[in-house]
C-alpha cells in the first residue's frame, strides 16, 4: 500500500512493532505530544542528510573512476580497496589546509557564502520521491519549490564573488550568475510542459501519472511523449551545474579566475560538495519528470512489503544512469566559449522550449493524448 | 547561427561519445595501459642509458672519458692505487659520449634510473659506487 | 560613457601557455586590441655554449632545443656539419635517419593535438596521445637508450645499428597508429563544439603569413604549398613517394587538419622505408680527422670520428622539422670547435605571427589559435 510520505511509513512500522501507542501515550500524558512528531521528523531528516553526504562522497570517487576508464588508466587505486577511501582522504587533506581570509574581505559574508551555496542543494531533496512512500514531504507545489530553490544559488554566488574583494572574482561571479539565470528559463519552460500532462505540480502525482504501459511493454514515461523537452531539460541542467561543456568558470586556461579563487580549505570543499549534491539532485529531478521516477512496468507483481525497497533501488539505478551520462559527456567534448554559451541559451533554447510548450498544449487540446 | 541550424543534429558529438564508450568497455584493442609505479615497474631495454658502471679490470685510467664529456662531469681520481673515473650524477647529461669514447670498453651504462637523493654531495658517485668486477 | 583600455598580463606561469611565455594584452572589454609577447624565460645560451664544445660534443645540446622532437634537431645540426666537412654517409644510415625523423613527426603531432584539446577543455585526447607516444618512446629506447634526449644521429652516420626485434615492433606500431588516427578523427574533427571554437579563428592571409616567416604545417594550412622535403630535397626523400599536405582555408581548423593529414603521410613514408631498408654499415667507413675510435671490440661507432677539423667556411642547412623550417648556420675556422653556430628555430618565427592573428578576438580564441601554432619554448628561447 502506498503512504502519503515517509512519516506515515515510519508510524506504520512502529505500529507493527507495537511501540508507537505506548510512547504516544507517555507524551500525551505529559501534554507535549507534538514532540514525538518532531523527533520522528528529525530522524527522517538525519537519514536524508547522511544519505546525501554518502552519495556526494561516492560521486567524487565515481567521477574520477569514470574519467579514468575513458582515458585508459586506472584512477585512484591506492587509498582503500580500489580507491574507495579517496573522498575521505580528500576531506582530511582539505580540513588540514589553512583557512585564509583576505585582509579587506567582508568576513561574515565571506564565511557565509559557501553555506548558502550548499544548503539549497540539500533542500531540493525534500520533495523528491525516492521510492514508493519514501518522500520527506509531498508538497502540493513540489515542482515549483524545486525550481525556486535552484534559483537561490545565483545570490550565493554573487555573495561569494563580492566578499572576496577581488575584481576578477567579482567578474567571474557575474558571469556565473549570467550563465545560471539564462539557463534556468529553458529549464523551467521544459518542466512546465510536463505539468500540462499531469495537471498537478506534486512530484508524487507526476510519478504516478507515468505508471502503466502501452502495448504491454513500453512504459508510459514522459520521455517518449516529450523527447525535445527531455533534451532541453538535460542540456539546461548541465549548463546550470557548470560542468563541461559549459564550465568556463573552472577552466584554469581562461584568464579571469572563478569566483572561488580566494577560498581555501573547507570553504573551498563546500563549493565542490554543493556541485556534486546539485548533480545528484538534478539527475533525480530528470528521472522523476521524464523517466518515470521509481515506477517500472511489473512492479505491482511484487509483495507489498518489498515494494518500497525495490522502488528505491530502481530509482537509484536510473539516477546513476543520468549521472553517468553527464560524466561521459564531460570527458568527450571541449568547452563552449562564453558568448557562444549565451547565444545558445537565449537564441536557441528559449525559442525551442516555447515551441515545445506550444506544441504540447496544442496537441493536448486537440485530444491526441 | 546559420551554421548551427545546418548541424542541429549534433551528430559529431554522438560519434565522439561512441568512441569514448568503446574505451570504457575496452573493446577493440583499447586496454588500460598504465603501470602502477612504484608497485610495478617498467622494464628498460638493454641499451638504456642510466647510471654508469666501470669495469674494474679493464679501466686503465686514460682520461678519454673525462675529455669527451660535454659537461665536464667526469673526473679521474685515485682509488686503491689505481685511477678510476668519478661521475657527478647531478650534472651528468646521460648522453653516452663517454661510453662511446672508452678505448677499453670499460665504461658502461646500466638501467638504474632511480637516482634521487637528498643532498648534492651524495650525488657525486665515486669509484667505490661505480666499479664492478666481471669475474665475480 | 567613458571606457578605458585594460592591460592584462597572461604571465609566464599560466596553465595553458606551453612553457614559460608572457603575453601583455591590451583589452577593450573582452576584445584584444594589441598583444605583446615577452619571451626569453627559458634562454640557456645554447648558441654560445656551441663555441666551447667540439662538433660531436654539441650534439646532446641540440637535443634539448625542441625537446618534444629531438631527432630533427640532431639531424639538422649534423647535416650542416657534414656539408661543411664533406663527410659521406652510407645509405643504410640515411634510411635509419629518415625512419627516426618520420616517427618523430608522428609523435610530435600527437603532443600538439593533445595539448590543444587540453587547453580547450577535453582532457581525453592528451591521454590517448600520450598512450601512443609511450609506444613510440619504447621503440626509441630500444634503439638508442633514451626516451627524450636521443643523441643518436652523429656526423658520419648513426650511433648504432637497429637492434633485434625492432622491425616487428615498428610494424605493430604503424598498424596500431592507423586505426588510432581514425579514432581521433571521429572523436574530434566532427565535434560541433570543436568546430565552433576553431573555425574562422586566427585568420591570416597567405601573404601575411609568409611575410612573418611562418613555415611548416602552420603555413601549409594557409594554402601555401611549401615543404622543404619537396622544394630542396635532402637525404633519401627524392626516392620516397609522398605528398605535401596543404589546406586552403586560412583558419585554426585548417592548421589542425594539416597535422592529421601529415601524420598519415608519415606513416605512409614509414612503410616505404621499412620495406626498402638496404643492408650495410650504420656509420661511414672512411677515416676523418684525428683520434678515431679503433680497437673497441663491441663495434660501437668503430669508425666514428670523435674529433675532426672541417675546412674553414660557413654553411646554412635546413630541414623540415615537425614544427617548421629548422636551420643551422655553422661557421668553422679550421679548429676542432666551431666558431659560431646560429639556430633558426621554427617556433620563434611562427610565434611572431600571433599578435596579428589575435587582434579582435577574445582570450579563449587566443588560446585556441596559439595551440594550433604548436610552440615549444625550448625552441623559442634556445
Amino acid at each position: 500500500m502506498m503512504f502519503a510520505n515517509s512519516y506515515e511509513l515510519i508510524v506504520y512500522i512502529l505500529n507493527l512493532f507495537g511501540i508507537y501507542e505506548p510512547i504516544n501515550n507517555i507524551f500525551k500524558t505529559l501534554g507535549i505530544e507534538y514532540v514525538l512528531r518532531i523527533i520522528i521528523v528529525l530522524v527522517e531528516i538525519a537519514v536524508l542528510f547522511v544519505f546525501a553526504l554518502l552519495t556526494i562522497m561516492f560521486l567524487t570517487w565515481m567521477e574520477r573512476k569514470v574519467v579514468a576508464m575513458v582515458q585508459a588508466r586506472y584512477g585512484p587505486m591506492v587509498t582503500g580497496p580500489r580507491g574507495l577511501l579517496q573522498p575521505v582522504m580528500d576531506g582530511v587533506k582539505l580540513i588540514g589546509k589553512e583557512d585564509i581570509i583576505p585582509a579587506k574581505a567582508d568576513r561574515w559574508v565571506f564565511t557565509l557564502a559557501p553555506f548558502l551555496v550548499f544548503i539549497p542543494a540539500l533542500l531540493i531533496f525534500i520533495p523528491l520521491p525516492f521510492g514508493e512512500s519514501l518522500i520527506i514531504s509531498d508538497l502540493n507545489v513540489g515542482l515549483l519549490y524545486i525550481i525556486a530553490i535552484s534559483a537561490v544559488s545565483p545570490i550565493a554566488i554573487l555573495l561569494a564573488g563580492w566578499a572576496s574583494n577581488n575584481k576578477y572574482s567579482l567578474m567571474g561571479a557575474m558571469r556565473a550568475v549570467a550563465q545560471d539565470i539564462s539557463y534556468t528559463i529553458p529549464l523551467a519552460l521544459s518542466a512546465i510542459a510536463i505539468v500540462l500532462f499531469t495537471g498537478s505540480l506534486s512530484t508524487v502525482d507526476i510519478v504516478s501519472a507515468q505508471s502503466g504501459t502501452w502495448f504491454g511493454f513500453i512504459p508510459k514515461w514522459f520521455i517518449f511523449l516529450q523527447p525535445l523537452g527531455f533534451l532541453l531539460f538535460l542540456i539546461a541542467s548541465i549548463a546550470e551545474m557548470g560542468r563541461i561543456p559549459f564550465d568556463f568558470q573552472e577552466s584554469e586556461q581562461e584568464l579571469v579566475a572563478g569566483f572561488f579563487t580566494e577560498y581555501s580549505g573547507m570553504k573551498f570543499a563546500m563549493f565542490f560538495l554543493a556541485e556534486y549534491a546539485h548533480l545528484f539532485s538534478v539527475s533525480a529531478i530528470v528521472v522523476t519528470l521524464f523517466l518515470g521516477g521509481w515506477s517500472f512496468p511489473f512492479l505491482d507483481l511484487l509483495p507489498a512489503g518489498l515494494v518500497p525497497l525495490v522502488s528505491f533501488g530502481i530509482f537509484l539505478v536510473k539516477t546513476y544512469a543520468i549521472i553517468f551520462f553527464a560524466m561521459w559527456l564531460r570527458d568527450t567534448v571541449p568547452r563552449v566559449r562564453i558568448d557562444q554559451l549565451m547565444n545558445l541559451g537565449w537564441k536557441i533554447m528559449i525559442p525551442l522550449a516555447l515551441l515545445n510548450l506550444l506544441a504540447t498544449g496544442f496537441l493536448l487540446t486537440a485530444g491526441v493524448f | 547561427m546559420a551554421w548551427i541550424s545546418k548541424n542541429w543534429t549534433m551528430f559529431g558529438i554522438v560519434k565522439g561519445l561512441i568512441v569514448t564508450m568503446k574505451h570504457i568497455l575496452r573493446i577493440g584493442n583499447r586496454p588500460t595501459v598504465t603501470v602502477q609505479y612504484p608497485y610495478q615497474k617498467m622494464k628498460v631495454s638493454p641499451r638504456y642509458r642510466g647510471l654508469h658502471a666501470v669495469d674494474e679490470n679493464a679501466c686503465i685510467g686514460c682520461g678519454i672519458c673525462e675529455v669527451s664529456c660535454p659537461n665536464e662531469t667526469i673526473q679521474i681520481v685515485k682509488y686503491k692505487t689505481r685511477w678510476y673515473p668519478q661521475v657527478n650524477v647531478g650534472m651528468c647529461l646521460f648522453c653516452g659520449l663517454c661510453v662511446d669514447a672508452c678505448p677499453m670498453n670499460a665504461m658502461k651504462m646500466t638501467g638504474n634510473y632511480e637516482l634521487a637523493d637528498y643532498t648534492r654531495e651524495s650525488l657525486v658517485y665515486g669509484p667505490d659506487r661505480l666499479l664492478f668486477n666481471k669475474e665475480v | 560613457m567613458k571606457t578605458e583600455e585594460l592591460l592584462i598580463n597572461m604571465g609566464p606561469v599560466h596553465p595553458s601557455t606551453h612553457g614559460v611565455l608572457r603575453f601583455k594584452l591590451i583589452m577593450d572589454g573582452e576584445i584584444i586590441k594589441k598583444c605583446d609577447i615577452v619571451m626569453g624565460y627559458l634562454h640557456r645560451g645554447t648558441e654560445k655554449l656551441g663555441e666551447m664544445k667540439t662538433y660531436l660534443q654539441f650534439v646532446p645540446y641540440t637535443d634539448r632545443l625542441d625537446y618534444i622532437s629531438a631527432f630533427p634537431n640532431n639531424y639538422a645540426y649534423v647535416k650542416a656539419v657534414e656539408e661543411l666537412a664533406g663527410i659521406e654517409v652510407p645509405l643504410r644510415a640515411e634510411y635509419i635517419r629518415v625512419l627516426t625523423l618520420e616517427l618523430n613527426r608522428v609523435v610530435n603531432h600527437l603532443v600538439m593535438l593533445g595539448s590543444l584539446l587540453l587547453d580547450l577543455g577535453a582532457s581525453t585526447m592528451i591521454m590517448y596521445g600520450f598512450r601512443e607516444r609511450e609506444n613510440a618512446l619504447q621503440l626509441f629506447e630500444m634503439l638508442c637508450g633514451a626516451r627524450m634526449t636521443f643523441n643518436y644521429i652523429r656526423p658520419g652516420g648513426v650511433r648504432e645499428d637497429l637492434p633485434e626485434g625492432f622491425m616487428p615492433k615498428l610494424n605493430e606500431f604503424i598498424k596500431d597508429m592507423e586505426y588510432r588516427i581514425d579514432d581521433y578523427e571521429q572523436l574530434i574533427s566532427g565535434n560541433e563544439i570543436f568546430m565552433m571554437r576553431m573555425k574562422n579563428i586566427g585568420v591570416l592571409s597567405a601573404k601575411e603569413a609568409i611575410s612573418y616567416g611562418m613555415t611548416g604545417p602552420s603555413l601549409r594550412g594557409h594554402g601555401v604549398n611549401y615543404d622543404i622535403r619537396k622544394v630542396e630535397p635532402y637525404s633519401v626523400y627524392p626516392d620516397l613517394d609522398f605528398r605535401a599536405c596543404v589546406r586552403n582555408e586560412c583558419d585554426s581548423f585548417a592548421r589542425y587538419m594539416v597535422r592529421i593529414d601529415e601524420m598519415r603521410e608519415s606513416l605512409h613514408i614509414l612503410r616505404q622505408v621499412v620495406d626498402s631498408m638496404p643492408e650495410g654499415k650504420p656509420t661511414s667507413q672512411a677515416k676523418y680527422g684525428i683520434a678515431p675510435m679503433t680497437g673497441a671490440p663491441t663495434a660501437v661507432s668503430t669508425y666514428f670520428p670523435r674529433i675532426f677539423t672541417p675546412p674553414p667556411g660557413e654553411v646554412y642547412s635546413r630541414i623540415e622539422a615537425p614544427k617548421g623550417e629548422l636551420g643551422f648556420y655553422v661557421v668553422s675556422d679550421g679548429t676542432i670547435k666551431p666558431y659560431r653556430i646560429k639556430i633558426r628555430s621554427p617556433s620563434f618565427c611562427n610565434l611572431t605571427a600571433i599578435p596579428k592573428m589575435v587582434e579582435g578576438l577574445m582570450i579563449p580564441d587566443l588560446i585556441a589559435a596559439f595551440g594550433t601554432i604548436d610552440v615549444v619554448l625550448g625552441d623559442v628561447d634556445r
